[in-house]
């Protein structure tokens, strides 16, 4: 069980950055809608090293309403990640299966980031 | 056609103020409302995107709306109107801007160059054997130092036929090409300017057609190295260098932007005139860059789409 932060770390309807790896890159994007927490990897599909965001916790479109890659402007839903719009168009972000125990977001056994 | 460079990029935003912030710490100068000039004032303009204004959008993600070319003179702008107008609408705006479209269905617009003429210092250093670069007790590194792009020079396009596009800027606009990488795209330099790449395209899928990045030149290497660790610190996102480019020549160093675009420093770029014999190698990371300090496997994304190929 790897513990990735508290919940009160995540503003609802906001995202934030999470596991940074050894160079500090963020590795995890985490969502929060209420007390669900959705969590993908910090990879825009289009290519194999495309970090999504353009600054530190900054992963949303102007309304909130979906994820930007701010490489070439990507939109995908928040809910399942799928591209809407953009170079990766028909893919989807890679999901992270997250928990929450004790008011604390964890990865879940088999996810993504533990494979 | 005595065209000299992009002028300015215009773009329609649904996050106006983090671009704003993003072209501040960027070190642009807002010189007019969402006008954010280098110090020759080429610019990057922001717009809303639903504002009245605005070229219609591509049906693509990219939010880049309209790219202004800067032209010599008058007799030049007349010269492309002729041109285009044989086979497509040119409109003639109010400030004599002249707004069209190219073959690969970009807005594009030309109007007398906005550039004020520079007259800045080069980077300055001291070499063995050469006359130095700087006074005794100069310093060279000086965190303190101001960082501002100078002028904006080149944009790189997600184009889906690259043949047609490349033939429209050289056929029709007078165009060179300065070096090619084979299925991608070719580098062109304008007449009116000297510098390796003003323009490059990389060929894509239609649904990926937009802007790649937009550069701006810097001082030198040391002036972008800078740039680009105070942009880092302030917890933007680095995409691919500092690193330098083996065609041009230039240092280099992308971000990530808000506007959905990467957003690149650079800095020594090569010069060339009509003697210059075009290159031509397939794109690969080690054609790509001559040194990275921070390695990647792939730099741009292209081909078929996923499981076509």
């Amino acid at each position: 069980m790897i513990v990735v932060c508290r919940l009160d770390d995540v503003p609802d309807g906001g995202a934030i950055g999470a596991l940074p790896n050894a160079r500090g890159r963020d590795t995890l994007v985490l969502l929060r809608r209420g007390d669900q927490v959705l969590g993908y990897v910090n990879n825009c599909p289009h290519y194999d090293r495309a970090p999504l965001g353009w600054r530190k916790d900054e992963f949303l479109n102007g309304d909130g309403t979906r994820i930007m890659c701010a490489a070439h402007g990507a939109l995908f839903r928040i809910e399942d990640g799928v591209c809407e719009v953009g170079p990766c168009l028909g893919q989807a972000l890679t999901a992270v299966a997250l928990t929450i125990r004790d008011g604390h977001v964890c990865l879940a056994d088999g996810s993504a980031l533990l494979s | 056609m005595r065209i000299i460079g992009p002028d300015e990029l215009i773009f329609g935003v649904d996050n106006i103020q983090a671009c704003r912030d993003f072209l501040k710490d960027y070190g642009l100068i807002e010189t007019a409302p969402d006008c954010f000039e280098a110090l020759d004032r080429t610019a990057i303009i922001l717009r809303e995107t639903g504002d009245a204004s605005l070229p219609p959008p591509l049906p693509t993600a990219t939010r880049l709306r309209e790219t202004v070319w800067g032209v010599e003179d008058q007799a030049t702008l007349e010269a492309i109107s002729g041109e285009l107008s044989r086979d497509r609408e040119v409109r003639t705006e109010a400030s004599g801007r002249l707004s069209t479209v190219d073959d690969a269905g970009f807005r594009i617009a030309f109007q007398v160059t906005r550039r004020i003429k520079l007259d800045l210092a080069a980077e300055r250093i001291n070499s063995p054997g050469a006359s130095p670069g700087r006074a005794a007790n100069e310093i060279g590194a000086n965190e303190d130092a101001e960082a501002r792009p100078r002028t904006l020079s080149h944009i790189v396009y997600f184009v889906p036929d690259m043949d047609r596009m490349a033939n429209f800027y050289i056929q029709r606009l007078g165009f060179v090409i300065t070096d090619k990488f084979t299925n991608t795209g070719p580098f062109l330099r304008p007449q009116a300017n000297d510098d390796h790449h003003v323009l490059f395209m990389i060929q894509t899928p239609d649904y990926m057609q937009g802007l790649e990045h937009l550069a701006f030149h810097m001082q030198g290497p040391t002036e972008l190295m800078l740039a680009g660790s105070r942009m880092v610190k302030k917890g933007y996102q680095s995409f691919w260098g500092p690193g330098r480019h083996k065609f041009g020549s230039n240092w280099f160093w992308y971000f990530n932007s808000p506007m959905g675009t990467h957003v690149e420093y650079d800095a020594d770029m090569d010069k060339h005139d009509g003697d210059w014999v075009m290159r031509e190698t397939p794109m690969s990371k080690e054609a790509a860059q001559m040194f990275l300090f921070e390695n990647v496997a792939k730099w741009a994304p292209g081909g078929p789409p996923p499981g076509k190929g």
